[in-house]
C-alpha cells in the first residue's frame, strides 16, 4: 500500500513537473501601486535597435520621460519588421498583450484592435483634438474609435530630386509624365538612374507610388467609392490607368535597374551617392537623409511631387499619406495603470515627444511651429507637407491579404507576366471577397 | 503488488517524464494542427469548420504549386547533389587522393558553421543588382543598366539558391560519410588490395555496401530538411520576386502570420508532414531493396 502511494505521489509529481517548467516562464505580474510608489508598465514597441538614427532618438525620448515621471517605470520589449507583427499576434492570442503597445491606424494591427483588446483613447484625447492634424484624428475603429494616438503624419510618396544633377544634365523638373519619360534616355546615357526605387520587398511600389497614381487617375471621390465598393471598383478604367503608368515607367527603364531585386535602403543609397536623379520614397526617409547627406547636398536636394499624368482627375502635386502608428493601451488596465499609460502616450505623441521627434527629422501629427534650428531637410519636409494635397496609401485602407497579393502583382506587372487590367481585376476580386466580404 | 506489476509500474514511471514532454510538444501540436486544418480561424473567436476547403484552395493555388515545384528541386539537389558530392569528397579525403586533406575538410565544412542569415547576406552581396558580380559586369561591359536576369525568370530564379544550398550543406554530409568511412576496418581493404582488387571493385564491393545505412539516414535528413527549407531562402529572397523563389514553408508562414489564416496555414503544415513522410517511406523501401541486394 505504501509502495503504491509512493509511486502515485511520484507519478503525479512528474506529471506536474513539465507544467511547472512552463509556468516558470510566464510574464511577471505588473507592479501595481499607487501614491508615491512605482507603477511598472510593459511596453511593446516597433524599433530597429541597430538603426543608428531612430534607436538613440527613442532612447533619448524614454530618458526624458523617465526624468519627468520617476514613479512610472516602463519595461520595453522591441520587435522589428514582420517579427514585430508575429510576436504581437502571439502575445495577443495568448492573452499576454503588454500594457502599452504600438499599433497602426489602418488594417495592419486590426487583428488586435478589432478583438477589443485595447482601449478607445477618445475619452483621454477629449479637448485636445484640434491640436493634431485632421488626418490623425480620423476614426480608426468601426464606430470611430481611436485605438492609438498617431505619432506622425506619414507621407508615403515624395519625389526627392537632385537639382544639381538635373542642372548638369540640362534638364528641369518635369511637370508632366511625358516630360519625365523623355528625361529617361538622357539620364541613362550619363550612366545615372532616372528614378531610384528598391522594390525587392514588394511594398515600396505600392506604398510610395501606386497610391498617388490612383489618386491622380481617379480622384478622391472615385477612390472613396472604390474602397467602399459603392458605385466604383478597383477594376475600373481609372485604376487600370494607374497600373499602366507603372508598367510604362518600368518598360521605359525609368526605375533602378533590377528594382525588384534591390533591398529597401539601396534606393536611398543610390540617391545620396548621387547615382540617381530622383528617389521616390516616403517622408520617413528624411530621418536618414539628415545624417547621410552633406550640408552642401542638402542645399540642392528638394522634395517634389510626381508630375501630372494624362487625363488626370485628381489634384496636381498630390501625394499619398496616412496617420502614422502610435501607442495604444491594454483594455485590461485598471484606473491607475491607465493613467500612467496615458502619461507615456501623451508624452510620446503630444507636444513634448513630438518636439523631440521633429528635431530628429519626423513630421509629427501634433501641430507644432517650425523650429528655427531644424535641419534644412526637416524644414523642406514641413514646407512640402503644408503645400500638397493628400490622398490615400493603399495599404492603410485595404486589408493585409489583398495588399500582399497586390504588391506581388505589381512585380509581375513589371516582369510582364500580368497586364495592368489583370492586376486591377485581381485586386478588385480580393477586396470584394476579403475586405467587403461579398463573395 | 506482484513483482510483475511493480516492474510495469517502474517502467511507466521511468518513461513518464519523456512521454509527457513528447506528448506536450510533439503529439498535441500535430493533432491540434491537423484539427485546425479543417477550419477557418484568424486567431480570435470561434473557428469555423470548413471541411476540405483549405486543402482544395491550397492545391488550386498556383503560388503553392510553384512553391512545391521549388521544394522538389531542393529535394533533388539535396539527394542527388549534396549526398553524392559529399560522399565523393569524403571518399577522396579518406583514400588520401588529394594532398592537404585536412585543409579541404575544414574549408568544405566551414559553410555549415555560418548562420544561414549570414550566408544569405553574403551571397546577396555577390549576386544582387547592387552586388559585386553585377558591378564588375557593369564596369567591364560599360552597360550601367546591366541586371542578372536569372533572378527575374520564374523558372530559373531558384537556381542560385540551389547552388548556395549545395555549397552550404555538402560539408555536413561529407563529415558524416568521412566518420563512417573511418569505421570500415582498414585490414579488409588491405586484404582486398593484396588480392588484387581495383579501386572501383573496392568501392562497389566493400565501401558502398557498408555505407548503405548511412546513405539512407542522410537521405532522410536531406528530404526532411528540404521540405521545411525556410531560413536561408527567406533571408535571401523572401520567396520573391513575385513568388519565383517561394517554397511551401514560406507560403505557410505568409498565410499564417501575415494574413492570420491559421486554419489554412495548418493545412499547409500537414501537407509538408505528409509529403515528408511519403518521400521517406519511398526512400526506406528503396534502401531495403538495396540492402537485400548486398546481403
Amino acid at each position: 500500500m505504501r509502495t503504491k502511494r509512493l509511486l502515485l505521489t511520484m507519478f503525479v509529481s512528474l506529471l506536474l513537473f513539465p507544467s511547472l517548467l512552463f509556468s516558470a516562464g510566464t510574464k511577471e505580474p505588473t507592479h501595481i501601486t499607487t501614491g508615491d510608489e512605482i507603477i511598472e508598465l510593459s511596453v511593446y514597441h516597433f524599433l530597429d535597435q541597430t538603426d543608428k538614427t531612430t534607436a538613440p532618438n527613442f532612447a533619448f525620448l524614454v530618458e526624458e520621460f523617465e526624468k519627468k515621471n520617476p514613479n512610472i517605470k516602463l519595461k520595453f520589449e522591441y520587435g522589428y519588421g514582420e517579427s514585430f507583427h508575429d510576436k504581437l499576434q502571439t502575445l495577443a492570442v495568448s492573452g499576454q498583450l503588454p500594457d502599452i503597445v504600438l499599433l497602426y491606424p489602418g488594417k495592419r494591427t486590426s487583428q488586435v484592435t478589432d478583438a477589443g483588446l485595447v482601449q478607445d483613447l477618445r475619452p483621454w484625447i477629449k479637448g485636445h483634438e484640434k491640436e493634431f492634424a485632421d488626418m490623425a484624428m480620423q476614426g480608426q475603429g468601426e464606430n470611430g474609435e481611436i485605438w492609438e494616438l498617431p505619432e506622425d503624419i506619414s507621407i508615403t510618396a515624395i519625389m526627392y530630386t537632385n537639382n544639381r544633377l538635373l542642372k548638369e544634365l540640362g534638364l528641369t523638373l518635369p511637370k508632366t509624365l511625358d516630360e519625365l519619360l523623355a528625361q529617361g534616355p538622357v539620364i541613362r546615357e550619363n550612366g545615372l538612374i532616372p528614378i531610384s526605387m528598391a522594390n525587392k520587398d514588394a511594398w515600396p511600389m505600392q506604398s510610395c507610388l501606386a497610391g498617388v497614381l490612383v489618386e491622380r487617375t481617379g480622384g478622391m471621390e472615385w477612390f472613396d467609392k472604390a474602397i467602399a465598393g459603392n458605385g466604383a471598383g478597383f477594376d475600373d478604367p481609372e485604376f487600370v490607368a494607374a497600373m499602366e503608368i507603372i508598367k510604362q515607367l518600368s518598360d521605359k527603364h525609368m526605375f533602378s535597374p533590377g528594382t525588384n531585386q534591390l533591398a529597401y535602403g539601396q534606393g536611398l543609397d543610390d540617391f545620396v551617392n548621387e547615382r540617381a536623379v530622383y528617389l521616390i520614397d516616403g517622408g520617413w526617409t528624411v530621418n536618414n537623409m539628415i545624417g547621410e547627406l552633406t550640408d552642401e547636398q542638402k542645399t540642392y536636394m528638394s522634395l517634389e511631387s510626381f508630375p501630372d499624368v494624362p487625363n488626370q482627375k485628381g489634384k496636381s502635386l498630390s501625394t499619398s499619406a496616412t496617420a502614422g502608428q502610435g501607442f495604444g493601451m491594454n483594455a485590461k488596465l485598471n484606473k491607475a495603470q491607465s493613467e500612467a499609460a496615458w502619461k507615456w502616450i501623451w508624452f510620446y505623441s503630444g507636444p513634448e515627444g513630438s518636439a523631440i521627434r521633429q528635431k530628429f527629422g519626423r513630421l509629427p501629427a501634433y501641430n507644432l511651429a517650425e523650429p528655427a534650428d531644424a535641419d534644412p531637410m526637416i524644414k523642406k519636409l514641413i514646407a512640402y507637407a503644408a503645400k500638397v494635397p493628400m490622398g490615400y496609401v493603399l495599404d492603410s485602407v485595404l486589408g493585409a491579404e489583398p495588399i500582399g497579393a497586390f504588391n506581388i502583382n505589381l512585380q509581375r506587372l513589371m516582369f510582364g507576366t500580368m497586364t495592368p487590367k489583370q492586376v486591377a481585376e485581381d485586386l478588385e476580386m480580393m477586396v470584394d471577397k476579403i475586405d467587403r466580404g461579398n463573395r | 503488488m506482484t513483482f510483475k506489476q511493480q516492474k510495469m509500474a517502474s517502467y511507466w514511471l521511468l518513461i513518464a517524464p519523456g512521454l509527457i514532454l513528447f506528448a506536450a510538444v510533439i503529439v498535441f501540436p500535430v493533432f491540434y494542427s491537423f484539427s485546425l486544418s479543417f477550419t477557418k480561424w484568424s486567431g480570435y473567436g470561434k473557428s469555423l469548420f470548413v471541411g476540405l476547403e483549405n486543402y482544395r484552395n491550397i492545391f488550386s493555388d498556383p503560388v503553392f504549386l510553384h512553391g512545391l515545384r521549388n521544394n522538389m528541386l531542393i529535394v533533388a539537389i539535396s539527394v542527388f547533389g549534396q549526398i553524392p558530392l559529399g560522399f565523393l569528397l569524403a571518399y577522396m579525403l579518406h583514400r588520401k587522393m588529394v594532398r592537404g586533406g585536412e585543409f579541404y575538410q575544414t574549408m568544405i565544412f566551414l559553410p555549415i558553421t555560418i548562420s544561414p542569415v549570414v550566408v544569405a547576406l553574403l551571397w546577396n552581396q555577390i549576386f544582387s543588382s547592387s552586388g559585386i558580380v553585377t558591378a564588375l559586369i557593369r564596369n567591364f561591359s560599360g552597360n550601367s543598366q546591366y541586371v542578372m536576369k536569372i533572378f527575374e525568370d520564374k523558372s530559373q530564379a531558384i537556381i542560385p539558391i540551389l547552388f548556395v544550398l549545395l555549397w552550404m550543406h555538402t560539408g555536413t554530409y561529407m563529415i558524416i560519410y568521412l566518420a563512417n568511412l573511418q569505421k570500415i576496418n582498414p585490414s579488409v581493404l588491405e586484404a582486398a588490395q593484396i588480392d588484387g582488387a581495383t579501386e572501383g571493385q573496392m568501392f562497389f564491393r566493400i565501401i558502398l555496401p557498408s555505407m548503405v545505412g548511412t546513405i539512407t539516414t542522410t537521405a532522410i535528413f536531406a528530404i526532411a530538411g528540404s521540405l521545411k527549407a525556410f531560413d536561408l531562402i527567406y533571408a535571401m529572397t523572401g520567396g520573391g520576386p513575385a513568388h519565383f523563389t517561394e517554397v511551401i514553408a514560406i507560403y505557410m508562414y505568409t498565410n499564417t502570420f501575415k494574413y492570420y489564416k491559421y486554419g489554412f496555414g495548418s493545412a499547409v503544415s500537414i501537407i509538408i508532414v505528409l509529403l515528408s513522410v511519403g518521400l521517406i517511406l519511398i526512400l526506406q523501401s528503396a534502401s531495403k531493396k538495396i540492402e537485400k541486394k548486398y546481403e
